[in-house]
């Protein structure tokens, strides 16, 4: 045997072969571009369209990682349950994954009460700069939230592609707030997606589903 | 004075259990040792054994009562899940125990 048994790497890889299909990756691309048209605001004004695209676009994400694991990965790869570690693992992740949503819910209440509150208001706009900078100082807000976000679930589910993703997804958030045009998120989010596409077509052909038969004969 | 012939004790070596030491087996054990349970195809993808080769030698370990498997319906498709038994673990760790206190002071 020239290699040790290294049963934590084989738990880890065992672990990032579900990975291997590249539907969480098209699945992540297509979120950033259903957000892209949901963030953007028309110079007419929020239109159903917006929300009709966005709803379509959100559903089709998430269609197509449902059917694509349950139709596609699955009968190829198989089925497998993780073990404490991970278990574990997930827990830790939705726990700071819940500080960050409160986090953003008081952040979310804040921003109301300074809207809704007129003394609020002047002491927050004492604190804020005019115009572009105000923009550009909630963009980076946006796009940490989901930059560090999306790094705490990278770093969890021990997936190293993730990280280059969680940087695009924040890219393409600062961007669809400052800039208002959904554009350049559009670009991110298929950048997301080629590389899912990519290594999906080679999920394809390293597993096909009459390999099962060929074994035996 | 009769003197004791001078001979290494190898008698570790027999008492390995050879259920777990067949390179395939510790392959499948290895793998079910650290997850909680999985299908044949994953164990298959996974081990890089053939069909037939994982077959026979699942129905070895699942004699000896080392894993044992689960079977159930995922939608129209029946689906057997295998995990390692108490008994299993126990082997396995056993093993794992044996071979490092076999290859103790080993020379570089």
């Amino acid at each position: 045997m020239n290699t040790p048994i290294d049963l934590k790497d084989i738990e880890r890889k065992a672990f990032r072969s579900t990975y291997q299909d590249g539907l969480w990756d098209i699945y992540y691309g297509l979120i950033i571009v259903a957000m892209s048209i949901f963030v953007y605001r028309p110079p007419q004004g929020y239109g159903p369209m917006n929300i009709i695209l966005m709803v379509l676009l959100f559903g089709l994400a998430y269609g197509f990682l449902w059917a694509g694991k349950k139709y596609i990965t699955l009968p190829r790869m198989g089925m497998v349950t993780f073990g404490t570690i991970r278990k574990k693992k997930r827990k830790t992740m939705m726990i700071i994954l819940g500080i960050f949503i409160l986090f953003q819910v008081a952040l979310l209440a804040a921003t109301a009460f300074g809207w809704f509150n007129p003394k609020a208001n002047q002491l927050l706009n004492k604190f804020m700069p005019n115009g572009d900078a105000s923009l550009m100082i909630v963009s980076l807000i946006g796009s940490l939230i989901l930059g560090i976000s999306m790094v705490v679930v990278f770093n969890f589910s021990d997936y190293p592609r993730g990280y280059y993703i969680a940087l695009l997804m924040s890219l393409a958030v600062f961007l669809m707030i400052y800039l208002n045009q959904p554009l350049y998120p559009i670009i991110i989010g298929v950048l997301i997606i080629l590389p899912g596409v990519v290594l999906f077509t080679r999920f394809l052909k390293r597993y096909p589903l009459d390999r099962q038969e060929r074994s035996d004969e | 004075m009769s003197e004791k012939p001078v001979q290494p004790d190898l008698s570790g070596i027999a008492d390995l259990d050879r259920m777990v030491h067949e390179p395939a087996r510790l392959a499948v054990l290895s793998l079910l040792y650290v997850i909680e349970s999985a299908d044949f195809t994953f164990l298959m993808n996974q081990t890089g054994l053939t069909w037939g080769n994982l077959s026979a030698h699942l129905g070895k370990l699942e004699e000896a009562g080392y894993i044992a498997s689960e079977k159930s319906f995922k939608g129209k498709r029946p689906n057997t899940s295998l995990h390692l038994t108490s008994e299993g673990r126990k082997a396995f760790r056993e093993y794992a125990r044996k071979m490092k206190s076999l290859f103790q002071g080993l020379p570089d």
